[in-house]
């Protein structure tokens, strides 16, 4: 418990430290925000696409696929707050800055992917997330209650720390290889496909996304479970899959290290 | 033309560098593709998204596949060297020697290009021939009118990033505007979807804006979309956006070497 | 409390090819090369001890650094410090430890390095008031005081390597490693910092191993000297004993009335400079008595002096590979 305690508020620590930072140059933060507001006219257009085609997807009507878009949007807005620490891996690794941090008494792998959080891409998503979320919300007459809240956002939470475990595997290679440029293209182009709600694809491409790499339980579930349309097997699957992920990137993480401690120079 | 030649030709190893991320960044552009497919497949299949987008389904099919080849072909990259050419005094090595320095970006620009269109011509070439299978007309003076298009859109971008790159003569601090620029233009390039599929005065703005022409008219050349009539239009356009671009990019690098010079580099 | 047995370090890399052809060969194929940064050495360090570590340009100083610090592990080889093995890197060892490279830095960039304190005062879980004692006390002997609280990348390279040493001591480690803490470091920030170290190191018997290519820092601080060139120990010992370990060999500097000819110094030793005002001769140890005796009957002296050759000279013949390994 004193050890979660002392890395939650390490958290807070860094959280501070980076918008301090960010502050000190606040042009560069002004276009950050624009940049990931450019992003997010892309995820817009899908649903611009969907309104005025007006189809429903399977029980999706296109309220219900504004509520999901938002969801993809609030998380992507969370995943790029820390985003900026995995696209550096490669380059510590490879610069030899690992070692400074590797004689710290804290997980390294804590410290090394969430050391600099950048707000200025977290704050537009998450506004336009969270609006689109409230608006699909009412607009789909969705319950309002303890328990769909509640699991909602329980669900949400499950899907951040899905999101961290299964997009950190990728740049876990930068230890092995020197340049992975299209590996992180790849991974990012996967985060992609929750910009349209998993039902929209086949079954089989659905089954692939969501039990063996599954980016679709990241966004979908907190809104089929609002819906009440996740099974009890989903239910589990939606807790377990974070779960299994997260050990999986931690000990990826730890072997990986053992090749850095061993080879760099 | 020698020393071009050896520019291009280190502009192609240079893209050849990096052996996994290039074949990698080639096979992610594909996650985004199957995404739109898959959406464009539901809609038609669930409504008349003729009717409502104003592309017959092939053609919007046909779009989507060959438009992120066509913008990855004309991308551009090059505007954050020029900046900071211009920033950090690498341009002075350039105005000593006998070297015009748009010519240099031009021919390492288009020295990129090669590696990518000799991956991006069987694949077109692919699609273009299932397309044929499928009942699209295909006549070799369409193919013509296509692969001239190409080259101009290729000319015009180059034109349009150059603009942007010598902005760094003004503003301090473009880097991250670069991304926001690159990403709101390959939008209203056409890039991602056709963005006269909005119809009414979206349609029409895009039509005279020069962004379309260097992704969404080349592509509506080649699926058929497009009568001859249009296409002379277009290339019109073409010539006259690279014209006009061509004339300005003179015009800053004249108006900003002046400042650069009367700062002293 | 550090001992080192027989440590290796072996790391592969590969072979760029040149050119386009080298580029496509390298799409399919590298070959791997293997370089051995260090051989086989073996030293130890007692407790409150201030040793330094030395050796030329890729001599393996630094890995050998990186694998006491537990950064690196070896490839083959022991090295126990206090009873724990470093490249475990269990938590109990790291709050023991701190390691300064003057090449990198762990500061904040753009915040005043009190906030980076601060962090590593979380990090190491130290209490409020000892961090305050510290951050205070330190700062005052390095002189750093009024700079707290100035952004890191407003600091001169000298004040941002106090603030880095600063950084690495708020958890009291009981082993300092510093990789060259003052390269490219002006004189007088150079020396603010052996004299913190000087006064440091006596006040709280911390374990110190530093390399350096400053003699200065070197003669300043540190008795003991552990020399390595190519990966292999050349010298473990006292500072003060490495002329002896090269010979016994003494300088003597004599100032003439009247310029006297080089044939008449030769006789009397090997001559290394004379000018018209006198010379400077070197001479076996045991034969300074009888040399300067001669000398002094012999010609006109007004002024003369013994000197040890010079530890910078002495070192350097190590690294020339003139010593073989131990």
């Amino acid at each position: 418990m004193g050890k979660i305690w002392r890395y939650l508020r390490l958290i807070g620590v860094f959280a501070k430290y980076s918008l301090m930072s960010a502050l000190e140059y606040r042009i560069n933060f002004v276009a950050g925000v624009a940049v990931e507001m450019g992003w997010m006219v892309i995820k817009l257009l899908y649903v611009a696409i969907i309104y005025k085609a007006g189809t429903d997807i399977g029980i999706l009507t296109p309220d219900h696929i504004l509520l999901f878009v938002g969801i993809y949007m609030l998380l992507t807005g969370v995943y790029m707050l820390y985003f900026g620490n995995f696209c550096s891996l490669p380059g510590m690794i490879q610069q030899g800055e690992l070692d400074l941090y590797l004689v710290k008494p804290v997980s390294l792998q804590f410290y090394v992917t969430l050391r600099r959080l950048d707000f200025s891409l977290l704050l537009p998503e998450m506004v336009a997330g969270t609006a689109m979320i409230v608006a699909g919300w009412k607009r789909a007459g969705l319950p309002v209650g303890l328990v769909p809240v509640g699991g909602f956002l329980f669900y949400l939470l499950c899907g951040c720390l899905l999101t961290y475990s299964l997009f950190l595997l990728p740049y876990l290679i930068s230890f092995w290889t020197i340049s992975l440029g299209g590996i992180a293209d790849i991974s990012n182009a996967l985060w992609d496909f929750n910009n349209m709600p998993s039902l929209i694809y086949g079954k089989r491409l659905r089954d692939l996304g969501t039990y063996v790499l599954p980016v679709f339980v990241i966004t979908n579930f907190p809104g089929l479970f609002l819906m009440g349309e996740l099974s009890v097997g989903s239910c589990i699957w939606g807790v377990a899959a974070p779960v299994v992920f997260f050990v999986i990137a931690r000990l990826l993480w730890k072997v990986s290290l053992g090749k850095y401690s061993s080879a760099s120079s | 033309m020698n020393q071009n030649r050896c520019v291009f030709l280190m502009g192609v190893e240079r893209a050849m560098e990096y052996r996994v991320s290039f074949f990698l960044s080639m096979l992610s552009a594909v996650f985004p593709i199957v995404i739109q497919i898959t959406m464009w497949n539901y809609l038609y299949g669930h409504g008349d998204g003729a009717a409502v987008f104003g592309y017959e389904h092939e053609q919007i099919l046909l779009y989507t596949l060959l438009a992120v080849i066509v913008s990855q072909l004309a991308g551009a990259g090059f505007e954050g060297e020029v900046n900071s050419d211009i920033k950090m005094g690498g341009l002075n090595k350039y105005l000593v020697r006998p070297v015009s320095y748009k010519w240099y970006q031009f021919f390492s620009f288009t020295g990129q290009k090669v590696p990518r269109f000799l991956v991006a011509a069987p694949v077109m070439t692919g699609i273009l021939v299932v397309g044929a299978w499928q009942g699209l007309s295909l006549s070799a003076a369409r193919i013509l009118a296509f692969l001239g298009s190409l080259v101009l859109a290729v000319v015009l971008n180059f034109c349009i990033f150059y603009c942007i790159g010598l902005l760094g003569f003004w503003l301090t601090d473009v880097d991250k505007l670069f991304g926001t620029v690159s990403i709101v233009l390959t939008v209203a390039s056409g890039g991602i979807f056709p963005m006269d599929i909005f119809g009414g005065w979206v349609e029409f703005v895009v039509n005279l804006l020069p962004f379309g022409y260097t992704t969404q008219f080349p592509v509506n050349v080649i699926n058929g979309r497009f009568g001859w009539e249009r296409i002379c239009l277009g290339t019109g356009f073409q010539a006259g956006w690279i014209l006009v671009f061509a004339c300005l990019g003179e015009w800053m690098w004249r108006q900003g070497l002046k400042r650069y010079v009367g700062i002293g580099g | 409390m550090i001992t080192v047995e027989h440590l290796q370090k072996e790391f592969s890399y590969y072979k760029k090819a040149t050119g386009i052809q080298g580029s496509l060969k390298n799409l399919f194929h590298r070959e791997m090369l293997t370089k051995k940064a260090v051989k086989d050495i073996s030293f130890s360090v007692g407790r409150g001890e201030m040793i330094a570590f030395l050796g030329p340009n890729g001599a393996g100083k630094t890995t050998t650094l990186k694998m006491l610090s537990g950064i690196l592990c070896p490839t083959a080889g022991k090295i126990d410090i206090d009873g724990f093995i470093p490249w475990e890197r269990k938590n109990a060892f790291k709050r023991r430890i701190s390691i300064v490279m003057g090449q990198k830095n762990q500061l904040w960039w753009d915040l005043p390095a009190s906030d980076s304190f601060y962090l590593n005062k979380c990090i190491f879980g130290v209490e409020d008031g000892p961090y305050r004692d510290i951050v205070t006390e330190l700062s005052e002997l390095l002189d750093v005081r009024e700079l707290l609280n100035v952004q890191v990348r407003r600091l001169s390279l000298g004040e941002r390597m106090k603030m880095e040493i600063l950084a690495a001591l708020i958890h009291r480690p009981d082993i300092l490693f510093l990789d060259e803490p003052t390269i490219g470091l002006d004189i007088l920030s150079g020396q603010k910092i052996r004299e913190f170290l000087k006064i440091y190191n006596e006040q709280w018997k911390t374990t110190v191993i530093i390399t350096s290519h400053h003699m200065a820092d070197i003669q300043a601080l540190c008795q003991k000297a552990v020399i390595i060139n190519q990966g292999r120990l050349v010298y473990d010992g006292r500072l003060a004993d490495i002329n002896t370990f090269l010979g016994k060999r003494k300088l003597i500097h004599v100032k003439t009335s009247s310029p006297v000819a080089q044939e008449e110094w030769v006789s009397y030793g090997q001559v290394r400079e004379m000018d018209a005002a006198g010379a400077v001769l070197e001479v076996e140890q045991d034969k300074v008595r009888d040399t300067l005796g001669a000398i002094l009957s012999g010609l006109h002296v007004e002024d003369f002096t013994v000197t040890e050759i010079p530890l910078e000279e002495s070192i350097a013949r190590f690294y020339q590979k003139e010593v073989t390994p131990l």
